[in-house]
């Protein structure tokens, strides 16, 4: 499974969306249960799937699917497999 | 926010206010005896001027009187009394009330008491099932906040002491269990519950209606699910393991405090009904703050690693 998959089935598990709603440009006003729980579900989920655990700062920074790809980018995961 | 003042009988009967008193089924004759106050069978039958409220119940009926003083009743003071332990609503700013739609948690400094009242010869007609289910309730307030995103290391350190001292005491009746059950709950009420507490919100209601006949009630539910929980917790995540050995947890004691807990027909019978409620136990919001994340492929796997 690539990392774009990895994050899509994290996406859908968490927000609890369709996954054909999924894009990598996904913004977080576009998600009605990308509340305040689903970015604790969010950090979870990440630091089980890639292994990372965001910084606070990195966790209320966080605007839509880009910043998260971002912040893996930065820790050498790659997605653009 | 601070702690409700631990009082003793006597104390209570000698209080000089105004006072009513309002008493679960199962030890009604028992506080009625003992206790020189007006009883009431519902709140709204306080008379006015009523200075203090005097509940003796468990969870759920010390959880209503403290929304029920709270939102229409401010000016009283309420007194708590647990008739049973594992609940902690008697030193928990939470209150969970049971609606038609489903649970409401409620929280705030407002639905603390002003007292609590531990009466430990209350404890001597509670059946061994009953003690044992109200152990899992506590026992799932502590693993659960051990494990919730939202402890700290603090908080962390306090939940494994407590563990460590959970792990000294029976599944059974006794009185030290109200100590650690409230002490609990004051601190999941700092972080948060998970997956257990999701499940139960969801089910609790569906499984009375279908089997009414049996207890099927919150302590019940935290008892057996507590395992099938913990496994799927272990199989999504290493956290457990992590976090256990970093505070020196001895997993395999609590592992056998897991497997005295758990019922297997119990879980059988709930299996159809957590599996049909899938999707509203992955919106609950204690499932959203599960120390693992919890999928839909879960919905199977939750099964199956019970067989495992």
């Amino acid at each position: 499974m690539t990392n774009r998959e990895k994050l899509k089935d994290l996406a859908v598990d968490v927000f609890l969306i369709d996954p054909a709603e999924f894009r990598l440009d996904l913004k977080r006003e576009e998600i009605e249960t990308w509340d305040s729980l689903g970015v604790v579900s969010l950090a979870v989920g990440i630091q089980e799937t890639f292994g990372h655990h965001f910084t606070q700062d990195e966790a209320m920074g966080i605007t839509g699917i880009p910043d998260i790809v971002r912040i893996l980018e930065a820790r050498g995961i790659r997605f653009d497999e | 926010m601070s702690s409700p003042r631990t009082r003793d009988l006597a104390w209570l009967r000698t209080i000089p206010k105004t006072a009513a008193l309002r008493v679960s089924g199962s030890v009604r004759a028992r506080v009625a005896a003992q206790l020189p106050f007006p009883m009431v069978s519902s709140f709204d039958e306080i008379p006015a001027g009523t200075e203090v409220l005097v509940v003796a119940g468990g969870g759920t009926l010390m959880d209503e009187a403290k929304h029920f003083r709270a939102r229409r009743r401010p000016a009283l003071d309420l007194i708590l009394i647990p008739s049973i332990w594992g609940s902690g609503a008697e030193s928990s700013p939470i209150a969970v009330l049971n609606r038609e739609a489903g649970k409401e948690i409620c929280v705030g400094g407002e639905f603390l008491p002003d007292a609590v009242v531990y009466w430990p010869e209350l404890l001597s007609t509670i059946s061994p099932a009953r003690a044992r289910h109200a152990c899992g309730d506590a026992w799932c307030h502590t693993l659960e906040a051990f494990l919730s995103p939202l402890a700290s290391d603090s908080l962390r350190g306090q939940l494994a002491a407590l563990i460590g001292e959970m792990l000294q005491l029976p599944l059974a009746v006794d009185s030290r269990w109200f100590e650690a059950g409230a002490r609990a709950c004051a601190m999941q009420a700092k972080s948060s519950v998970g997956l257990v507490h999701g499940i139960a919100h969801a089910l609790e209601y569906p499984l009375r209606a279908r089997y009414p006949e049996q207890e099927w009630g919150h302590a019940k539910l935290c008892a057996i699910l507590l395992l099938p929980v913990m496994n799927l917790n272990c199989a999504a995540s290493s956290k457990w393991t992590d976090l256990a050995s970093r505070y020196a947890i001895d997993r395999d004691a609590v592992w056998c405090v897991l497997q005295r807990l758990f019922e297997p027909e119990a879980f059988a019978a709930a299996l159809p009904f957590l599996q049909d409620n899938w999707t509203k136990i992955l919106r609950d919001p204690c499932t959203r703050t599960n120390g693992a994340l919890i999928r839909a492929r879960h919905r199977e796997e939750i099964a199956q690693v019970v067989a495992a």
